[in-house]
């Protein structure tokens, strides 16, 4: 079995190594690993309450069946990392059970409520559009093996939640009147929070593990403009108005706000009129984490030590 | 609750190969058939089996997930 240093790896995962098991990792690249896993396992679980408790405002049975099939999905992908992670040497006992609700590597926008139907479509069609962009940059370049496998089954499915996302989108869209100015309102507030989502712009980011050691292929803002490649071409589509265009000069789609800027959470607003803030004052308010971060938890961890206590005391009578 | 890893394989059609399609964790073999034809549910399986991570034998490999399993020398 081949033991690399740090630079060996790195020069070897350029060349298209993969690397199949734990054994053949510097401490660096398992570290790099277990933190991209976590953010990855932990995003399907927390999506998974938020659309849980959206699914409520599902306006038929056949439209219930399929956000609960999102949801079933979502907390089996999540399972899938967080079993990738215990072959790192992880526990997913803790992961899931042992945290604390902040302690959760998941993006902010999915400590928020959803409310409505068209806020739980909107987050499909952006969230969800989010969450394949990322892995299947990821499917694409990852130099580790059993993650490149388990992301064929992720990728299907989430191309399954985009479309459900946009094709209710355009329906709501379509119909004009209320249903069109809900979705509006929803975009308002998501597509702010999903170009957030990809976190600190390359010029700020001076190195990332995570590309040196292949686990990704694209930086940060290059995976911001593949999400606004569809989205901003997709809501112009529908009628709906978003803030970012395309620029023939830069030959790449342009924010029209502050960016990073504030954020109202209680009355789901962003502050543009305020200006740009600094990327210190976003880490501040992820960390403190938004207003359902709580109860998404709770929702995942409440029966765990009622069921072991009954399942131990009936293996000890 | 002590849960064992199942590999799972499964088999699109006939005359495919059994490959290899992810793992789950679970209790015991009941409980481990149940988790794996859930959580993979994105094809219309012609075959689907689970195998406890801790049956599989290497042959050739002394490192990955399953060289525990390994007894003595080649």
């Amino acid at each position: 079995m081949p033991q690399f240093t740090d630079e060996e790896i790195k020069a070897k995962v350029r060349e298209g190594y993969v690397v199949e098991s734990p054994e053949e990792m510097t401490d660096g690249y398992r570290k790099a690993l277990v933190v991209q896993l976590t953010v990855q396992a932990d995003t399907e679980l927390m999506s998974a309450p938020a659309y849980w408790m959206a699914a409520r405002h599902a306006p038929s049975a056949n439209t219930q069946v399929s956000a609960h099939a999102i949801i079933q999905d979502e907390l089996a992908h999540a399972n899938i990392a967080y079993r990738l992670l215990e072959d790192l040497g992880e526990s997913k006992e803790h992961l899931v059970y042992g945290r604390q609700p902040h302690e959760f590597k998941h993006p902010y926008g999915f400590d928020q409520p959803l409310e409505n139907w068209a806020e739980l479509v909107v987050a499909n069609g952006f969230f969800d559009r989010a969450g394949i962009t990322l892995l299947s940059d990821v499917y694409q370049n990852t130099s580790y093996g059993p993650l490149k496998r388990a992301l064929v089954k992720v990728d299907m499915e989430e191309t399954f939640h985009l479309r459900h996302g946009e094709v209710w989108m355009r329906r709501l869209a379509k119909a004009g009147g209320e249903a069109r100015d809900m979705v509006q309102r929803a975009v308002d507030w998501m597509f702010p929070m999903t170009i957030e989502w990809f976190g600190l712009p390359d010029d700020l980011k001076r190195h990332s593990g995570q590309l040196e050691y292949r686990l990704k292929g694209l930086t940060n803002d290059e995976l911001r403009q593949v999400w606004m490649q569809s989205t901003v071409p997709l809501c112009a589509q529908l009628g709906l108005e978003v803030p970012a265009h395309w620029d023939d000069e830069k030959q790449e789609f342009v924010l029209d706000y502050p960016f990073p800027c504030r954020y109202d959470a209680g009355v789901k607003h962003w502050l543009f009129q305020e200006g740009q803030i600094t990327w210190d004052e976003v880490f501040e308010r992820w960390k403190a984490r938004g207003p359902m971060n709580e109860a998404y938890v709770e929702s995942i961890q409440r029966s765990r030590g009622t069921v072991e206590r009954w399942l131990d005391s009936r293996a000890a009578a | 609750m002590r849960e064992f890893v199942y590999e799972v394989f499964a088999r699109k059609d006939r005359g495919e190969p059994l490959t290899h399609i992810g793992y789950v964790d679970a209790l015991d073999d009941e409980t481990a058939r149940v988790y794996a034809w859930k959580t993979y549910d994105e094809q219309n399986w012609f075959e689907m089996c689970v195998v406890r991570r801790s049956a599989i034998v290497p042959v050739n490999r002394t490192d990955g997930p399953f060289a525990a399993n390994r007894r003595g020398t080649p």
